[in-house]
């Protein structure tokens, strides 16, 4: 007898059509009841199905919207059934996404029958400075990046005195290739929102705002209704007042994930930041004074004030306590979202959660543009802020992309610049000019014209930026060029020293050839070559070849490759 | 407000709390450069050329924006916080768009402020053009019409047709209104006196420069009369001699120069005297043996420098020479083949080994040689001369061009067995010139004199300039070395180093990489072909050695002037960057890659602002927001796009009571007055 | 200043939001009215809307694309999916084509690293893309639009 039916409509399912499964599934069911979840974080198997019957639950993966597949399914057939490998249940420890994917997002009624917002209640008993120590027990570091100690954050701001003090969500997820908080707060609106209104307690905080990426239409639409619920229940009121909670879109500034332009864009200004000292807990929103944690960051809160401080920090290590999640991507089997304790291996992590090939992986790129490169000798690193700082990467806010042997690091490093290049706001002349220098230099390395100088330059530049930039994104912009000079340097000076690209991605330092004793000459690639640059007889003409690929991806034989420009000619095997 | 206690640079200082970095250190007297800081409006914190470093931890902060903490230990001079403004410096620069000085100054070997010269022949000051001119230029009526005109190759306003304004002719208008009756402020003499050896453009300018500062000198000269290669190399027709007597009557009036005709080194004088009889001696002797053809017979033909001598002693008057060859392709072969034409009816050649294309001469002097008949025999070698029944036959050969040579042009070969005959009344070698330096002194491989670089000293208290130390070269390159030796010998006599200050230019490049896009006009250039020079008639050029061109009229140069479109930096004497890069050694070109945004607002009748100067200071939108209280400026974009404009890139509006306070605020010329101030 | 008010001013990125939802872009007059119901200077709005790149000041097309080039999208090619449709629609990242049909943008990441390489058009993601998927979305749009006209 089937319950109820739930449907994984996170971001990442509706990409993979679960919109159109929900569609047919609400017509098939007839009185069975079928629900929009949030995301398990298993999205390689996404959409996701769960059934739930009086006998258990099923899940079924990559579920397509067909009625024959769907009918099977509402009779509770043994077919595509989900089964996460073993290695990742075993090395997972979902904490704070322990209801991800299994509550409706937007039910408060849910999310309370799960011991939601027993943290609250439990907080509006105790005294602020109560809260704030527990906190601290729980030795909790920010997850936005940095990992300055939350609680003594709400320290600073609770002993403010002043008629108005704002606490802020920095919901501005901005690093490529990043999910997490997009995910809870899709997924777990309700518990994003306790956090937040148990900072108001142990802060005093009385104005109280989520700062979201624009980007991210569905986590606003379920914050906005949850918050609705709250304000209707009263869970909102502190202390006999109400609490105000405005959720802000960004516009789409990757530096507003820095506290000050965070701030100045929530004022409708340019999100440009500004020198600290002062910082926002002394002169923040409208010079009130402000306290800014991440989505993750206030996540963790209602399990430490339910369960204790003490009990949060038994899991993780001394100095990073709890979990952590990472949005596990690039090239390995099971990308997704994951919850993992703190002091995990990089290579638990990557091949025994993501199950990555060992022989095929050269590094792991940590921490977004922010980050850097860590080559896989390290991978018996554990995951903790300072470990992962003393390797040149940072924690960051947990993107994780997994980089498989036929990446080039030179074009890696160059894509993050690109990206830090185009986001700096243009204020310090370090970030504004520096930034752009070092793309430039990288564009010449790859381009096949760089030099030695170059490669030197490169890390002269990098340390100088990082010393004359006001904030994190300039600071911390030329760290992936730094991670990898220092991991990869072969690569750099196999560009600059021999024109040599041994990924074959640096399209100025490849010719592509077709291997005529494999070729059938069926015709495929001189029709789809958008430049017309193969010849009736299978020659490319590669001084007018764009190395689009297209021949590469049509080819039935296999028949075509990227070989080194002026190298030794080899296809196929 | 209590106290706290700090060092900067390790200088122990007491402070008040709350006070920024920069400002104590300005209290205390210690400088540190600064260029988006404004006392009257709020941090900007965006140049970090203020950027210093805390000693105990290591940590850089931008001391405009830093609050001192009290035990800090303020690093503002050590070479690594030296070494970040630099780079600071560095990237602004490679951001930076313009020409901070304009091309024609900077390509003039004299660097005279060749625009504002312009500017005050265009406004109708001629007399103030001449005061100008003559800062860097003793000798503006030879000069304005012997000069290659290095200014006018590299004008801007080539850009815009193809040919640069008339630069020399304002110079040699100046000068013919008002030369004589101009004289120059000179210091009171300080009995120091210096000896110079040739009265020629070198010498006779380093005695100028030396003159200007109280220095006395007496020149010696060999020949009969003064002037150098001005009055025994240049021929009449160019440079008239009536003129460089003018011209060389100012020197005597200054007071303090002496001239001293017939007085040949070695023999009438000796180094080791005026060594010790004066307190410098100057070697200015020039470039004056004639090189040969190094062919079989050549001996049979006449030096072309020597020639010109021997019709310039006689007065420009000669033998009719016959049907002529001049072998050579340089300025001196251009002088001895229109001299020639001058002398005789029959026919006059010139021959060289390349083409038209390579030859070293001024273009308008081959073309000035043509309309009076010469004929030029390109790709042809002399390989020997011989007599043949009173007349002289050149064996020669044809040439084609091969591969470039080290001087980048292409090297002529020869064509096998294509060996053929010429005959002539007169042959002229005018292949080159070599220095010969008096004896003892110490010289490089060319045989010219080897002189220190930064002061021209060749050793003890004996210097040397113009075509002795350079080779061959022209009258404004000789003056120009007139003038870095008599710097050098200033310092010599101080008993100090002497060191050229650092300059910084900014330049878009050569105007042959540009289109009028790339450009800022300050006003709408106006369209304009450039006055067309006016000479005597043909058959007077054929017959006489009388002046070929003549001066442009007042009317004439104001209308020239107008091309001028004013190119160099509306700032260039007021720009923080320009100053800080020059302390702190930035270079402009050490990072090349993209400029910032080019855009440019000149739409108000007075104020231009100019987004490839713009730092991103944002000390302009904040004046007008913040001092002004308008709000008529503000940042766009964002990123290495950013910019500051108006709203929607109009005009400043009504409402804008150019009151110039964003202007005098700006560090650089983003944003100034489009009428420049003259210094 | 009063709570309240302070609110109101910092209203304007949010104003400009729905402007842009409504119209599809910002254009100068937008500008113009919004500085004006802010009481704010006309260069200082512009300058908001210049810096954050969601704010368009141009049209777009009918079907906006955007091509993902997230760290994981890009590391699995989202460069040639930009070249492909380059190559297919005739236009360059960040323009519109002549028709208005189709418009072109590169963007950060649209948090669905899973599906790499992925574009949205008009919000709508497709995942997993290769050559011949990614034209035939493409050519599907197409005769969604000639059937309906």
């Amino acid at each position: 007898m089937i319950k109820r039916i739930k449907v994984g409509m996170a971001s990442c399912g509706i990409a993979a059509g679960a919109g159109e499964v929900l569609e047919l599934l609400q017509e098939m069911a007839g009185d069975n009841k079928v629900v929009e979840v949030g995301c398990i974080g298993h999205c390689y198997a996404e959409p996701l199905v769960e059934v739930e019957t009086d006998s258990g639950s099923y899940i079924y993966e990559n579920v397509q919207a067909k009625e024959k597949d769907l009918q099977k399914l509402l009779e509770v057939e043994d077919f595509s059934r989900f089964q996460p490998h073993p290695p990742r249940v075993e090395k997972e420890r979902e904490l704070i996404t322990s209801l991800a994917g299994k509550i409706v997002p937007t039910s408060l009624e849910e999310y309370r029958a799960h011991q939601g917002y027993d943290g609250l209640e439990r907080a509006k008993e105790m005294e602020p400075e109560e809260i704030v120590e527990e906190v601290k027990k729980s030795k909790l570091r920010g997850r936005g990046g940095g990992g300055f100690p939350a609680g003594l954050k709400w320290s600073f701001l609770l002993a403010k005195e002043s008629e108005n003090k704002v606490l802020i969500c920095n919901a501005d997820e901005g690093d490529p290739g990043a999910f997490m908080d997009r995910t809870l707060m899709e997924s777990l609106p309700h518990q994003v929102l306790e956090g937040m209104l148990i900072g108001a307690k142990a802060t005093g905080a009385r104005q109280l705002f989520i700062y979201c990426r624009a980007e991210y239409p569905l986590a606003v639409k379920n914050l906005n209704i949850a918050i609705e619920q709250i304000e209707k229940e009263g869970l909102n009121i502190i202390d006999g007042e109400p609490v105000e909670v405005k959720v802000k879109e960004g516009a789409g500034a990757f530096v507003c994930g820095e506290e000050t332009a965070l701030i100045h864009s929530l004022e409708g200004k340019r999100g440009t930041p500004r020198f600290r000292p002062p910082y926002p807990t002394d002169y923040g929103f409208h010079g009130y004074p402000s306290a800014i944690n991440n989505v993750e960051s206030f996540a963790n809160i209602p399990l430490i004030v339910r369960d204790g401080g003490e009990k949060f920090a038994e899991t993780g290590t001394e100095n990073s306590t709890g979990t952590k999640l990472f949005a596990l991507a690039g090239d390995l089997k099971y990308s997704g979202l994951v919850e993992v304790p703190m002091g995990i291996s990089i290579g638990e992590v990557v091949y025994d959660i993501g199950g990555a090939d060992p022989g095929s992986v050269k590094a792991v790129q940590i921490g977004g543009p922010s980050g850097g490169c860590i080559p896989a000798e390290h991978f018996d690193t554990p995951i903790d802020y300072d470990s992962l700082t003393s390797l040149g990467a940072i924690m960051g806010s947990g993107g994780l992309i997994v980089i498989g042997n036929n990446r080039c690091m030179v074009e890696t490093a160059r894509y993050f610049l690109e990206f830090t290049t185009r986001e700096s706001c243009g204020k310090c002349t370090f970030c504004r000019i520096g930034t752009k220098r070092m793309l430039e230099t990288l564009e010449r390395i790859t381009g096949g014209v760089g030099s030695p100088e170059d490669v030197e330059l490169l890390g002269d530049l990098g340390q100088k930026i990082i010393h004359g930039s006001l904030c994190g994104l300039g600071q911390t912009a030329p760290n992936p060029v730094l991670s990898t000079l220092k991991y990869f340097n072969n690569e750099y000076l196999a560009h600059v020293e021999e024109g040599y690209c041994a990924a074959m991605e640096c399209k100025a330092l490849v010719d592509v050839f077709i291997d005529r004793d494999t070729c059938i000459e069926c015709g495929q690639c001189i029709k789809n070559c958008p430049v017309d640059c193969i010849s009736e007889d299978y020659v490319i003409d590669n001084e007018v070849c764009t190395r689009c690929n297209s021949c590469i991806e049509v080819c039935p034989v296999d028949a075509i490759a990227r070989v080194a420009k002026g190298g030794e000619v080899s296809v196929g095997n | 407000m209590s106290e706290i206690k700090l060092t900067i640079d390790g200088k122990e200082i007491a402070a008040s709390e709350g006070k920024t970095i920069l400002e104590i250190a300005k209290e205390n007297g210690i400088e540190i450069p600064t260029m988006c800081h404004e006392d009257r409006i709020s941090q900007n914190t965006s140049c970090f050329v203020c950027i210093v470093r805390e000693g105990k931890n290591g940590n850089w902060m931008p001391s405009c924006s830093a609050v001192a903490q009290d035990g800090m230990e303020i690093d503002s001079s050590s070479d690594v916080v030296r070494e970040m403004r630099r780079t600071a410096l560095d990237l602004l620069l490679s951001e930076h768009s313009g020409d901070c000085e304009a091309p024609c100054t900077i390509s003039c070997p004299a660097h005279a402020r060749v625009e504002e010269y312009v500017r005050a022949g265009r406004d109708g000051d001629l007399r103030k053009a001449l005061e100008i001119a003559k800062e860097r230029i003793p000798l503006p009526m030879s000069i304005g019409r012997v000069c290659p005109r290095f200014c006018e190759k590299d004008c801007r306003r080539n850009v815009l047709d193809n040919e640069g304004v008339a630069i020399n002719d304002f110079k040699r208008l100046s000068a013919d209104l008002y030369y004589e009756d101009y004289m120059e402020e000179r210091k009171d003499l300080t009995g120091q006196k210096v000896a110079i050896i040739g009265s020629g453009p070198a010498g006779l300018a380093t005695a100028y420069f030396l003159r200007l500062e109280g220095i006395a000198s007496d020149i010696f000269e060999k020949l009969p009369e003064t002037g150098g290669m001005l009055r025994y190399g240049i021929p009449e027709y160019r440079l008239p001699k009536n003129i460089l007597d003018k011209e060389l009557a100012h020197f005597k009036k200054m007071g303090g120069i002496e001239i001293f005709c017939n007085k040949e080194l070695g023999k009438d004088i000796q180094i080791n005297e005026l060594k010790k009889d004066y307190d410098a001696v100057v070697i200015a002797v020039g470039s004056w043996k004639a090189s040969g053809m190094r062919t079989e017979g050549e001996e049979l033909a006449r030096g072309g420098i020597d020639w010109l001598e021997e019709l310039a002693r006689n007065g420009w008057q000669g033998d009719d020479p016959g049907e002529t060859i001049v072998v050579g392709g340089g300025n001196t072969a251009m002088d001895c083949v229109r001299s020639a034409l001058r002398l005789t009816d029959k026919p006059v050649h010139c021959m060289y080994r390349r083409t038209e294309k390579e030859m070293p001469a001024e273009q308008i002097e081959i073309d000035e040689a043509r309309e009076e008949g010469a004929r030029f025999n390109f790709l042809t070698q002399p390989i020997k001369l011989r007599k043949e029944n009173g007349k002289l036959v050149l064996e020669c050969l044809q040439m084609e061009l091969g591969e470039p040579d080290a001087s980048g042009r292409r090297r002529p070969v020869p064509i096998e067995g294509s060996e053929f005959e010429v005959a002539a009344d007169t042959v002229i070698a005018a292949i080159g010139q070599k220095t010969i330096a008096p004896e003892d002194l110490p010289t490089n491989k060319w045989g010219d004199v080897d002189v220190e670089e930064a002061d021209c000293r060749a050793e003890d208290n004996v210097f040397a300039a113009g075509d002795c130390v350079s080779g061959p070269a022209t009258v404004v390159e000789a003056v120009a070395g007139g003038r870095r030796t008599a710097l050098g010998i200033l310092a010599f006599l101080k008993g100090e180093k002497c060191e050229l200050p650092r300059q910084v230019n900014v330049s878009r490049g050569h105007w042959q990489s540009l289109s009028e896009d790339d450009l800022v006009y300050l006003f709408d250039p106006e369209e304009k072909a450039r006055v067309p020079q006016r000479l005597i008639p043909l058959e007077e050029r054929l017959a006489t050695f009388k002046e070929v061109s003549h001066t442009f009229t007042e009317e004439e140069i104001g209308e020239e002037g107008k091309r001028c479109i004013e190119c160099s930096c509306t700032a260039k004497n007021d720009c923080s960057l320009k100053d800080f890069s020059e302390t702190y050694g930035a270079d402009p070109e050490k990072f090349g890659g993209e400029k910032g945004i080019k855009t440019y607002n000149s739409r108000h009748p007075h104020i231009i602002l100019d987004n490839g100067k713009c730092i991103k200071c944002g000390i302009c939108v904040k004046v007008c927001s913040e001092v002004v209280n308008e709000y008529l400026l503000g940042f766009k974009n964002r990123g290495f796009k950013t910019k500051v404009e108006t709203a929607f890139n109009t005009t400043l509006p009504e409402f804008c009571t150019e009151c110039g306070e964003c202007i005098e605020a700006c560090p650089v010329g983003a944003l100034d007055w489009k009428k420049k101030k003259d210094e | 200043m009063s709570k309240d008010m302070v609110l109101e001013k910092s209203n304007l990125i949010k104003v400009l939001q729905s402007e842009q939802k409504k119209e599809g872009y910002i254009s100068d007059a937008a500008i113009e009215r919004i500085a004006k119901e802010f009481d704010l200077p006309v260069v200082e709005v512009e300058g908001v809307v210049s810096f954050y790149t969601q704010f368009k000041r141009v049209p777009p097309g009918k079907y906006q694309i955007m091509v993902c080039d997230g760290t994981a999208c890009h590391i699995i090619g989202s460069t040639l999916i930009l070249n492909w449709l380059t190559d297919e629609l005739g236009i360059k990242d960040g323009e519109t084509d002549e028709e208005g049909l189709f418009s072109l943008e590169s963007v950060a990441c649209l948090g669905c690293c899973s599906l790499a390489p992925v574009i949205s058009i008009n919000g709508k993601v497709y995942g997993k893309l290769d050559r011949k998927k990614l034209l035939k979305i493409v050519a599907d749009y197409r005769k969604k639009e000639a059937a309906g006209s």
